[in-house]
């Protein structure tokens, strides 16, 4: 009875043992594993930074200004006058279009008729020999 | 049985095996628990001296966490990058874990060849825990570094401050030292606010911090630097500076003071100047000057607002005014009997004068304090000094104050009181970050009224269409910009000089409908070519009308050169 008993002691001890070792190790890789994990977070948060702080910098006026300066020969850019400018309100309305309606309305007639105006027009040039 | 009865002594008792046993195994426990506790006693000694070290979290004196801590990126209104962190590698050895201090030198020294030989062996050599070798390199040279193999060397990133528009807005972001602490501008600003205390606290690493939108314009910021720095040029003039103000919010929307400084490499605030030392500084928060002619404006509008002065009076200009051995003349002499708003528009010193003292002396001086002239103009800069204006008035000082002699104040002080003059009379505290129309509103205080602001608008238009401001004018047509020139003779050895001025233009525009105030110095201009004079006009005029021009369709003002506008702007008294 007690040997027994002794037996599965040592034998629940020892598998403790070697879980306890396995999990220490697994642990002590998995901490690996993160300080590299952070070193390159930290690493790419920095180069990160370095291309934000490049991007602030092209985007600046004082970096655009020269560039523009530079090519102006191609690119032929001035200050706006005052007199360039213009507001939507200053442009004329679109002239209002008069429809003729009574002509429409002899032009329905006529199509619902059967009698097509274009038609008999490309019939009439046809016959004449000559293109419209 | 007899030796039982015998002197009646103890009897012997034998322990039996078993019982002796018993004690002995009693003694063995004790003595196993002894050890036990002595065991385990240490054991726990130990784990509590274990977690009583305190690891050394500073570096030379210094937090680790500080060194690492990041600061809030500065933006612009519009969101472009003023400043931002970069994360920097710096380079510290520890030298008790060097094995090699020769190896490590001369390795060393063949990544940074600019390190001194006998400084760095000083520096490895030792039993220090850690030293900085050098700070703020790249990250090419950080791999560099790694691959020489050298036990005992690490890298901290570290945060460094970097201004993409390097001097473009120097005055206004200040700049940080090598710890990435505010050492000058918004940037102290913000440290004695509470970035340093989240810092301390630990709390400011990685992106934590909400970026802080600042009130300037990169756009506007760039033109007044432009324009600033040719006008130092064109004029040859010893120093120029400028400030646009938005007169509802009270946002500085750009802010130029040249000569300036590098932030990105804060030492050069230091340089001379032309020979010059202590040139580089803010000369429209900390110089005070005595701002000339433009203060007619402060006189005009005190007057005007008292209802002393009418704008419908006339005051005799004939003949310049005594005071004991002194005589005060116009310096565009008219020598008539003049309207106010041709005392404005001829810059006449005489009614100027008559003007203030119908106002009164002691009315004039309240005025100015009701201006806050006589306390420091509030901003979020920490470079401030105080105006000096005299207490109490006698007659000579009243006179010469109400045409800007005899008293200085700051650009930003005039900047504020012409953005209050011109926007319906609510004088609002200036302020560099990004502030709503309706948080301005809370902070209005009125020191004039609405009345007396229409009339100064119709005096600052008149002026750009017939006075001094008539150069200005030209060059911002369309813009509705109006001003007052000012040309301070400036004082050498004890006496003012003729050759020597302090030029000054402030203004405000589109004046129907005012939205920005600005003012332009310009510091011993000399005149442009022989045609041309060095007066406020010439220079300081000219230089706010490009400007305008400039700025004003990026601020959404579209021109306009409907007459009525400015004829709107007169007063129904003088129709």
């Amino acid at each position: 009875m007690i040997k027994t008993l002794n037996a599965i002691l040592v034998c629940t001890s020892l598998v403790g043992l070697v879980g306890v070792y396995a999990l220490k190790f697994q642990v002590e890789d998995t901490a690996g594993a993160k300080a590299a994990l952070e070193r390159r977070i930290e690493r790419q948060q920095a180069s990160l930074s370095l291309l934000e702080a490049e991007w602030a910098y092209l985007n600046q006026p004082t970096h655009v200004a020269p560039i523009v300066a530079r090519h102006n020969e191609v690119l032929a850019l001035q200050p706006t006058k005052p007199t360039q400018f213009a507001a939507m309100d200053s442009l004329p309305m679109r002239p209002v279009v008069q429809l003729d309606t009574t002509a429409l309305d002899s032009l329905f007639e006529s199509l619902e008729a059967g009698v097509d105006p274009i038609e008999q027009l490309i019939e009439a040039s046809e016959d004449d020999g000559t293109s419209l | 049985m007899a030796l039982l009865s015998e002197g009646g002594a103890t009897p012997i008792a034998l322990d039996g095996a078993r019982k002796s046993r018993g004690n002995l195994t009693k003694a063995r426990i004790r003595w196993v628990i002894l050890a036990l506790i002595i065991v385990f006693g240490t054991v726990a000694g130990r784990l509590i001296q274990l977690g009583s070290v305190v690891t050394e979290t500073t570096i030379e004196g210094q937090e680790r966490d500080l060194i690492t801590a990041s600061r809030p990126a500065l933006l612009d209104r519009n969101g472009l990058e003023m400043a931002v962190d970069i994360r920097v590698p710096s380079l510290y050895a520890e030298p008790r874990r060097i094995i090699d201090v020769e190896e490590a030198v001369q390795k060393l020294r063949t990544v940074l060849p600019d390190l001194d030989e006998d400084w760095l062996r000083k520096r490895l050599t030792g039993d220090k825990g850690f030293v900085w070798v050098k700070r703020e390199l790249t990250p090419a040279i950080e791999d560099a570094i790694f691959a020489l193999g050298l036990p005992g060397f690490d890298f901290v990133q570290e945060s460094k401050r970097f201004y993409p528009g390097a001097r473009e807005a120097s005055h206004v972001l200040g700049a940080t030292n090598i710890d990435n602490q505010g050492i000058a501008g918004i940037e102290k600003h913000m440290d004695d606010e509470n970035v340093a205390l989240l810092q301390s606290l630990g709390l400011a690493r990685g992106n934590e911090l909400a970026p802080v939108n600042l009130s300037i314009d990169l756009r506007v910021q760039h033109v007044l630097y432009e324009q600033l720095s040719d006008a130092l040029v064109r004029y040859q003039a010893v120093a120029s500076a400028g400030a646009v103000m938005d007169v509802r919010t009270g946002e500085i929307i750009g802010l130029v003071s040249l000569p300036d400084y590098d932030p990105n490499n804060p030492s050069t605030a230091f340089e001379d100047y032309n020979g010059v030392k202590n040139q580089r500084f803010n000369r429209i928060t900390s110089g005070i000057y005595e701002l000339g002619s433009t203060f007619k404006t402060v006189t005009l509008a005190g007057a005007l607002d008292s209802g002393k002065v009418r704008i419908t009076d006339t005051f005799d200009a004939r003949y310049g005014i005594r005071f004991g051995r002194f005589t005060i003349d116009d310096f565009h002499g008219k020598h008539r009997v003049l309207t106010v708003p041709e005392v404005y528009k001829y810059s006449s010193n005489i009614g100027t004068i008559k003007i203030m003292q119908a106002l009164g002396k002691d009315d004039f001086r309240a005025f100015l304090s009701k201006l806050g002239f006589d306390k420091r103009a509030s901003i979020e800069l920490p470079e401030m000094r105080d105006p000096t204006v005299p207490a109490k008035f006698s007659e000579i000082v009243a006179a010469t104050s109400s045409f800007g002699h005899g008293l200085s104040i700051s650009p930003l002080h005039m900047l504020r009181a012409m953005a209050a003059f011109v926007n319906g009379g609510n004088m609002v505290p200036p302020t560099l970050i990004k502030r709503s129309e309706a948080e301005a509103r809370q902070l209005y205080e009125p020191v004039i009224s609405p009345t007396t602001s229409g009339y100064i608008r119709y005096l600052m238009r008149l002026n750009a269409l017939e006075g001094s401001g008539t150069r200005m004018n030209k060059a911002a047509a369309g813009y509705r910009a109006g001003g007052k020139t000012g040309t301070a003779e400036k004082v050498v050895n004890g006496a003012y000089s003729a050759s020597k001025s302090f030029n000054v233009f402030t203004s405000a525009f589109p004046l129907d409908n005012p939205r920005y105030a600005m003012i332009i110095l310009v510091d011993e201009p000399k005149s442009e070519n022989a045609q041309s004079g060095h007066t406020a006009g010439w220079n300081a005029g000219e230089v706010t009308g490009r400007v305008v021009a400039q700025i004003a369709p990026m601020l959404g003002i579209s021109p306009d050169f409907n007459e009525m506008l400015d004829a709107n702007l007169v007063p129904v008294e003088i129709r």
